[in-house]
C-alpha cells in the first residue's frame, strides 16, 4: 500500500509540473495585457511601460517561467497583480471558504441524490415513482446554479429573512478562536460564530449542492441498476430474504465503489460550480477568485489558484482510490 | 421506503431545521446602535487613491482622502469646474504664471494618530507620483509641475515647467490630487495599499479580501466628525444581488455594474431613488481616418449618416438614463460647445458609399469588441444599422483586455471607446486626439488617439499657456470645430454616474438629479451622507 501511495505521489509531480506549465503559457497566449487590464482606458504609453516593467513581465518569458517553478516549489506564488497580496495568503484566506461549501453541498447532493438515484432504480417499474423522480434529476441538471441562487435569495432572504444575502461569515474568527484557545474557554461565543458561518452556508450549499444532486442521483441509479442485475441479488431474494435487507445489505454497499468513483468527479464538478455559486451569494472563495483573475490577467493569483485545484483533484482522486480498498475487500495495492 | 433513504431524509430535515434556527440569532445590541452605511460595489483593487483606477477604487478613495482643492458647491450643486479651498486655505499665482504659493490648513489631522498635514506630505505624495513611483499611476497628471519647495509646515511653492491654466483642477482631491501621510507612506512601504492613511473623514479599518472593507467614522477630521459611524463596504459583484440587498434592506447604497431600464424600474418599484451625477462617461465611436476605406471621408460621413445615435441611446438607456451626447468633447467640460454631426439618414450614406466606390457597401471582417459593460450591446446596436446602408461588421466579441490591447493595435478600423476625465478640454482632448497618443505597435504606443488625428496639436499647445480664459474656451471651440469637420469622432451618450439609494435610510443634500458633479465617485462629501435610522 505505501508503495503505492508513494508511487502515485511520483506520478503526481509530472501531472502538476505539467498543470502548472499550461497555465503559465496559456495565460501569456491569451491576449490581453495585464497592465492594460488593470489600467483601462487611463493607460498612456509610458504609465503602461512603468507598469510592465514593474511588474517584471518585460523578462525573457524563459526567465518568468523558470522563476515561477522556482518559486512554487517553495509554494511561494507571488504577489497579487491586481491587490499586491501575497498569493499563498489570500489562497489561505479564500480556501477554507470553497472547502466548507464543497462539502456542505457534498452533503446536500449526497443526501438527495444518492436517495433519489436507489429509490430510482428499484421503482423503475413504476412509473408513478420513477418518473417524477427522474423529472427532478433532469430539472436539476437543466437548473443553472446562478437562477436557483437567485431563487433562493429571493425566497429565503428577501421575503422571509431566515438567512443573510451574502457573505460567509466570520471563518477567520473561527480559526482564530480554534487557535487561541477561546473556542474551549468561551464556548458559547465560539458556537456562535460556528453558527453564523453555518448560517451563511445553508442557502449556497443548497443552491450547488441540488444542482449537483441531479449529477449524483444519475450516477447512483445507473450504479444501482448495475448492482441490482447482478446473480448475487437474485441469490439473495431467491433465499427468501425481504427486499430491504437485499438492498441494504447486498446492493448498496457493492454500489460503494462506483459511489466513491462519483466522489472523484463530483469534486472536479463541485470546484467548478463554486464559481457562480460564490459569485451570486457574494461568498469569498477560490472559485470566483480564479475567474477574476484570469480576466484582469493577474497571472501569479491564476496560476496559484490552479496549482491548488490540481493539488485538490490529485489527492482526492487518490483518497478515493485508498478507499476502494477499504469498502471493497476484493480490491488490493501492490 | 429502505431504511437508509429514510434516514438520509431524516439528517437532512434536521440539518435544515437546526441551520433555521441558527437563522435566528440576532445581531449584538451595540452593533445594532451604531449608524452603519452599507455599501454593494465591486471590491477595489488598491486603497492607494494614487494607484487605483477602477471605479470602486477611485469610489471608496474619496471617503478616507481630500485634496487641497474641492469642486464648489454653488446654489445647492457641486459644480463641475469650479473649485474651493479644501487642505488648502488659500493660494497665489507668481506674475509669470508659474509659481504657486499654498498655504495650508493648520490642524489637519492625518488618520491612527500620523499627526498634523504638513507641506511635507503634500510634497510627498506629489513627489512620489511625479518620479513614477511603482504602482503610481497619474503622474503623467502632475507632469507640468518642475519642483516643489516647502518654505514652512504650513506654506509651499510649486513650479511649474510652464503656466498651467488647469492647475488648481489638478490639486482637487481626486486620482492624483489626494494627499497622503508621508510618515505612514515610508512606514508601511507596499502596505500602504491596504493600510491607507489620509484625511478624509473616514479612516480604513479592516479588509477581508473578497467580503468587505470597513471604514470607521474620523473623529478628528478638519471638518468634523461625519454622522455615520461605520461604512461596510461589500464586495458584491452582481447587480441582480445588489437590488435584492436593497430591498431587504441589506445595502444602503448600491454601485452598480451597469444602469439599464429593468435596474432603473426596480429600484423605482422598491421606493429607492437613483442619484445620477453628471457629465459621467461619454460612449463614443472613433474613426481611424489613416485605415482604408476610412481614409475617405465620404466613408467617414456615410458611416456616421448610417448611426441613429437617438435610436441607440434610447435602447441603452431610456428616458433620463442618459443623454444624446453633443460634442466629442463632453458637455460639462471646460471648453464644450454642441457639434454638429451628419444626422441618420441610410439613402444618404448609401449614396456616399456609392460615390467613394463603394456601390454595395464592404465587409469588415474580424471586428473586435469588448464582452463587457456597454460595449457589446451598443455594438450590436450599431452593427444592424450599419449593415441597412452595406457595412457588414463581422463581430468577435472578446474579453475586455484581450479589446484594449486589440484596439492598440490599430486592429479595428474604428473603435468604440468611453472615459471620464478631470473636467476640462485640455485633459480630455490630449489624451484622445493629441498625435503623440495615437497607438503604434511599431514603437509600443499604447495611447487612446484610435482616430489617429492630428489636426489640432496646435490649438493643444496654444490652450495650454494661454491665462485668459475667454480666450482659451475659444482655442477648444475652435478644435472642436475642426474635428466636426473632419469626421473622427461621432459621440453617442453622455451616461451619469448613477448610484441606488435607500432614502429611508441615507439622505445626501444635493438633488438626485445630477446635484453633483461626479469623476469616478458619486458622492464628492460623503461625510455629509447620513444614516436616517
Amino acid at each position: 500500500m505505501l508503495q503505492y501511495i508513494s508511487r502515485r505521489l511520483l506520478i503526481a509531480i509530472p501531472m502538476l509540473l505539467g498543470a502548472m506549465s499550461i497555465v503559465f503559457f496559456a495565460m501569456r497566449v491569451l491576449p490581453g495585457d495585464p497592465c492594460v487590464a488593470m489600467m483601462g482606458d487611463q493607460a498612456t504609453s509610458e504609465a503602461l511601460a512603468d507598469c510592465t516593467r514593474n511588474l517584471g513581465l518585460n523578462r525573457p518569458l524563459a526567465v518568468q517561467y523558470v522563476d515561477y517553478l522556482w518559486r512554487s516549489i517553495r509554494f511561494d506564488f507571488g504577489n497579487s497583480f491586481r491587490q499586491g497580496y501575497p498569493v499563498r495568503d489570500y489562497i489561505g484566506r479564500m480556501f477554507p471558504h470553497t472547502f466548507i461549501l464543497v462539502f456542505a453541498s457534498a452533503i446536500v447532493a449526497a443526501l438527495v441524490g444518492i436517495p433519489i438515484g436507489i429509490l430510482s432504480a428499484l421503482k423503475r417499474r413504476s412509473p408513478l415513482i420513477d418518473y417524477p423522480l427522474r423529472i427532478i434529476a433532469l430539472l436539476g441538471l437543466s437548473m443553472p446554479v446562478f437562477w436557483l441562487g437567485i431563487l433562493l435569495l429571493i425566497v429565503f432572504s428577501l421575503h422571509f429573512d431566515l438567512f443573510p444575502l451574502i457573505g460567509g461569515g466570520d471563518l477567520d474568527g473561527v480559526f482564530a478562536m480554534i487557535a487561541s484557545g477561546e473556542a474551549f474557554t468561551q464556548p458559547r461565543d465560539f458556537l456562535m460564530a460556528v453558527g453564523d458561518v453555518l448560517h451563511h452556508l445553508v442557502l449556497p450549499a443548497l443552491a450547488l449542492g441540488f444542482t449537483l444532486a441531479a449529477t449524483v442521483s444519475r450516477l447512483s441509479r445507473s450504479a444501482m441498476l448495475e448492482v441490482i442485475s447482478q446473480d448475487y441479488i437474485r441469490t439473495a431474494r431467491a433465499k427468501g430474504q425481504r427486499e430491504r435487507l437485499v438492498v441494504y445489505k447486498h446492493a448498496l454497499r457493492n454500489m460503494l465503489v462506483p459511489l466513491l468513483t462519483i466522489i472523484g468527479i463530483f469534486v472536479a464538478i463541485a470546484l467548478t460550480g463554486t464559481v457562480l455559486t460564490e459569485t451570486v451569494f457574494t461568498r469569498p472563495g477560490l472559485g470566483k477568485m480564479l475567474v477574476d483573475a484570469i480576466g484582469a490577467r493577474d497571472y501569479p493569483l491564476a496560476q496559484g489558484a490552479i496549482t491548488v485545484f490540481t493539488m485538490i483533484i490529485i489527492v482526492v482522486n487518490l483518497a478515493v482510490d485508498m478507499l476502494y480498498a477499504v469498502v471493497d475487500p476484493r480490491i488490493s495495492y501492490r | 421506503m429502505a431504511r437508509p433513504i429514510r434516514l438520509c431524509l431524516f439528517v437532512f430535515l434536521v440539518l435544515v431545521c437546526a441551520l433555521a434556527v441558527a437563522a435566528l440569532v440576532a445581531p449584538p445590541a451595540a452593533e445594532a446602535q451604531k449608524k452603519i452605511l452599507n455599501i454593494a460595489a465591486k471590491e477595489p483593487d488598491t486603497l492607494d487613491p494614487h494607484s487605483s483606477t477602477l471605479g470602486q477604487s477611485q469610489a471608496i478613495s474619496r471617503f478616507m482622502f481630500r485634496g487641497l482643492t474641492r469642486f464648489a458647491i454653488k446654489d445647492g450643486k457641486v459644480t463641475t469646474a469650479e473649485v474651493e479651498p479644501d487642505l488648502a486655505e488659500s493660494w497665489t499665482l507668481s506674475p509669470e504664471g508659474t509659481i504657486w504659493t499654498l498655504k495650508l490648513r493648520k490642524g489637519v489631522q492625518f488618520h491612527k494618530g500620523y499627526g498634523e498635514l504638513t507641506a511635507e506630505d503634500v510634497k510627498f505624495s506629489f513627489e512620489r507620483q511625479i518620479n513614477k513611483t511603482p504602482g503610481t499611476r497619474y503622474g503623467v497628471n502632475l507632469d507640468v509641475i518642475k519642483s516643489i519647495e516647502v518654505v514652512n509646515p504650513y506654506t509651499l511653492q510649486i513650479a511649474l515647467k510652464a503656466f498651467d491654466p488647469i492647475f488648481l483642477l489638478r490639486m482637487v482631491g481626486y486620482q492624483n490630487g489626494y494627499i497622503i501621510s508621508k510618515k505612514a507612506a515610508e512606514k508601511l512601504g507596499d502596505q500602504f495599499k491596504w493600510s491607507p492613511v489620509g484625511t478624509g473623514p473616514f479612516y480604513f479599518e479592516r479588509h477581508s479580501p473578497r467580503e468587505k472593507i470597513v471604514l470607521k467614522a474620523f473623529d478628528k477630521f478638519y471638518a468634523g466628525r461625519p454622522q455615520i459611524d461605520e461604512v461596510h463596504w461589500y464586495d458584491v459583484p452582481e447587480d441582480a444581488t445588489k437590488l435584492i440587498g436593497l430591498e431587504k434592506g441589506t445595502f444602503d447604497l448600491l454601485y452598480p455594474e451597469a444602469v439599464t431600464a429593468d435596474f432603473a424600474d426596480q429600484v423605482k418599484k422598491m421606493g429607492a431613488v437613483i442619484d445620477r451625477r453628471g457629465p459621467g462617461g461619454q460612449e463614443r465611436f472613433y474613426i481611424n481616418m489613416t485605415k482604408a476605406p476610412f481614409d475617405d471621408i465620404r466613408v467617414r460621413k456615410a458611416f456616421m449618416h448610417a448611426i441613429d445615435r437617438k435610436a441607440i441611446k434610447e435602447t441603452m438607456y431610456p428616458g433620463g438614463l442618459a443623454r444624446v451626447a453633443t460634442s466629442c468633447l463632453p458637455d460639462g467640460y471646460f471648453g464644450h460647445i454642441p457639434m454638429e454631426f451628419p444626422p441618420y439618414n441610410p439613402e444618404l450614406a448609401k449614396k456616399l458609399l456609392t460615390e467613394a466606390g463603394h456601390p454595395t457597401g464592404f465587409t469588415i471582417k474580424n471586428y473586435f469588441i469588448s464582452k463587457s459593460f456597454f460595449y457589446p450591446k451598443v455594438l450590436t446596436l450599431a452593427q444592424e444599422q450599419l449593415r441597412k446602408v452595406g457595412i457588414i461588421v463581422e463581430l468577435q466579441v472578446v474579453e475586455h483586455a484581450t479589446f484594449h490591447e486589440n484596439i492598440r493595435k490599430n486592429l479595428d478600423p474604428f473603435v468604440l471607446y468611453g472615459g471620464t476625465r478631470i473636467t476640462d478640454a485640455d485633459p480630455w482632448l490630449s489624451l484622445f486626439f493629441d498625435s503623440k497618443e495615437i497607438p503604434d505597435p511599431a514603437t509600443g504606443n499604447k495611447g487612446t488617439n484610435f482616430a489617429h488625428y492630428r489636426a489640432i496639436d496646435d490649438l493643444l499647445v496654444a490652450g495650454r499657456v494661454e491665462r485668459d480664459v475667454k480666450k482659451r474656451a475659444a482655442i477648444y471651440h475652435e478644435a472642436q470645430k475642426r474635428m466636426q469637420k473632419d469626421l473622427i469622432c461621432l459621440p453617442i451618450s453622455d451616461v451619469p454616474g448613477q448610484w441606488a439609494r435607500n432614502p429611508k435610510r441615507v439622505s445626501t443634500p444635493f438633488d438626485p438629479e445630477y446635484g453633483e458633479f461626479s469623476l469616478h465617485y458619486s458622492y464628492n462629501y460623503p461625510e455629509l451622507l447620513k444614516v436616517l435610522n
